[in-house]
């Protein structure tokens, strides 16, 4: 399958503070790859070399083979990018339409692409007057009216309504399957979850997992144990089957591969055990329960 | 890259100036409107040569096309900065040279028109005794001389806010223009004035205007205009590559 997106050995410092350290991902036709991890963990430095406002230090940044510093190259990339703010005198056609120029397509490609994505009665309305929603909508039109092979969002859906959201990746989906790639940054973990091929976490500059949701959740404990405990850490720490402890207010959360086994040695030990609740571990789980390996 | 894109992107400039002109208001209107004072007062004066109304057109007339091109392209980038826009136009498919000529290219129709309105006042009050081709000239080298100071209004916008842009860039034009004699003549002012001008590029613009009426050297004006263009090349690049996000 044709890779839309290659990146090799990425690095970027800002002063001191080496915010990439030798990124490797790959993004193919059609697929979605969200990038995960906490503030600080480098995917805005490396979205930044995607999208071609930073080089890649001595490492390599490809979008469809070419070099997305050069503008001919970002003709094959369309970018959605959180809480932009549109021209107080250009309107919803207008931006469209010089969109479409822009990347080299005629003026007559922006009527379908606006009538995707319901923008068609909003056409002579000025952009900045449009809801969050109608605008990263807008904002979506302008990055589709050009074709990409690949599409970078950053939060594409933060500030949308649930129906707004479900809308954005349903059109999503149809150009996935037309052969456009997807790089996703997003802080909601169940929307990578649902829509994402494959996950990378990064963080302090390094890949530190990737793979499918599945594959992710799967290497982690499969389930949390919950509960307010009069245990210290350290003991909470050597019980048998602990693989992972977190605080959470005045509850301590204990991954685990046994929780049968787990719980019964906590009741014994404590038996002022209270709110006890046991949840099944999901991605949110995985990628936090990765990157406190990774701090360790 | 072609015509096409570049036409998109001056129209984006002009509905943007047309639709919400209050920025240029003061930068055409004002000028225009103290050139109509000034030479309803003073614009039959004269040594028996050129009327005063007339060397008007080329220091006034100096003064409104660096006002408009000074305050447009650059407080336009600010703004555009500011809500993230200019970072959209970075990663389009235009290189980011295209977007910013647009910007001064779409300014230049409205520092030709403070020269058209300031002549056809002149005209209107009797104090306009210069010949068409030489108020062609002077209409030509005023826009074209201007461009240097466009490059200095877009150093300033990809570093400061338009509020701050404004308000420094005002705080350059008027005192460098009361200076250079864009306001009153230099021989009604101190003399030390005459010492400063000569280093100031609002100055060579005006005496370059002002040879195509009267006549007289131009090379060193040319120069001098031409030294000023580099530097605020310089200044635009290095001001983009450390813009502020």
């Amino acid at each position: 399958m044709e890779t839309v997106l290659e990146v090799r050995g990425a690095r970027h410092k800002y002063g001191a503070t080496q915010a990439l350290d030798g990124v490797d991902l790959d993004v193919a036709a059609g697929e979605c790859v969200a990038l995960l991890g906490p503030n600080g963990a480098g995917k805005t430095t490396l979205v930044n070399q995607v999208i071609g406002l930073l080089p890649a230090g001595d490492g390599e940044v490809r979008v469809c083979g070419g070099d997305p510093r050069v503008a001919a190259t970002r003709r094959r990339l369309g970018v959605v990018q959180q809480a932009l703010g549109f021209p107080n005198t250009l309107k919803v056609s207008e931006l469209v339409t010089g969109a479409a120029v822009r990347a080299g397509k005629p003026r007559a490609a922006a009527g379908p692409v606006m009538a995707e994505l319901d923008l068609t009665e909003l056409a002579g309305r000025r952009a900045s007057k449009l809801s969050g929603g109608q605008k990263q909508r807008l904002q979506l039109a302008m990055a589709l009216v050009g074709d990409p092979r690949l599409l970078v969002l950053d939060e594409p859906t933060a500030g949308l309504d649930v129906p707004a959201r479900r809308r954005f990746w349903q059109i999503l989906a149809e150009r996935r399957e037309r052969g456009t790639g997807v790089l996703l940054t997003t802080h909601i973990i169940e929307e990578s979850s649902a829509v994402a091929d494959r996950v990378v976490v990064l963080d302090r500059g390094r890949v530190l997992a990737g793979g499918t949701p599945d594959e992710l959740v799967a290497r982690l404990p499969d389930r949390t144990v919950i509960a307010r405990t009069g245990l210290g850490l350290e003991r909470l720490q050597a019980l048998p089957g602990v693989v992972s402890l977190r605080t959470d207010g005045e509850h301590v959360r204990l991954g685990t591969r046994a929780p049968e086994a787990l719980l019964r040695v906590l009741l014994a030990e404590d038996p002022g055990l209270t709110d006890l609740r046991v949840e099944g571990a999901g991605l949110e789980e995985a990628v936090a329960g990765l990157i406190e390996r990774g701090a360790a | 890259m072609s015509a096409g894109v570049f036409g998109v992107e001056v129209a984006d400039e002009l509905r943007g100036i047309v639709r919400e002109p209050a920025a240029l208001f003061f930068s055409i209107v004002m000028p225009v409107a103290f050139f109509a004072l000034f030479v309803s007062l003073f614009g039959k004066f004269g040594d028996g040569g050129l009327s005063a109304g007339t060397t008007m057109i080329a220091t006034f007339g100096a003064f409104g096309v660096i006002s408009v091109v000074l305050m447009n392209p650059g407080l336009g980038v600010a703004s555009d900065r500011e809500r993230g826009w200019l970072r959209s136009k970075q990663v389009s498919a235009v290189p980011i040279g295209v977007t910013l000529a647009a910007k001064v290219v779409a300014s230049l129709p409205y520092a030709a028109g403070v020269i058209i309105a300031m002549t056809v006042t002149a005209a209107l009050t009797g104090a306009l005794n210069a010949p068409l081709p030489a108020l062609l000239r002077v209409l030509v080298v005023l826009v074209v001389g201007a461009l240097p100071f466009a490059l200095l209004s877009l150093a300033v916008g990809f570093q400061v806010g338009a509020g701050a842009g404004a308000a420094l860039l005002n705080a350059v034009l008027i005192p460098t223009s009361v200076v250079s004699g864009l306001w009153m003549p230099l021989d009604i002012m101190p003399a030390f004035f005459r010492d400063v001008a000569v280093f100031l590029p609002n100055f060579h613009l005006s005496e370059l205007a002002r040879a195509q009426l009267a006549g007289g050297p131009v090379l060193t004006h040319v120069l001098v205009l031409l030294g000023f263009a580099i530097v605020a090349a310089v200044l635009a690049a290095v001001s983009y590559r450390h813009a502020r996000s």
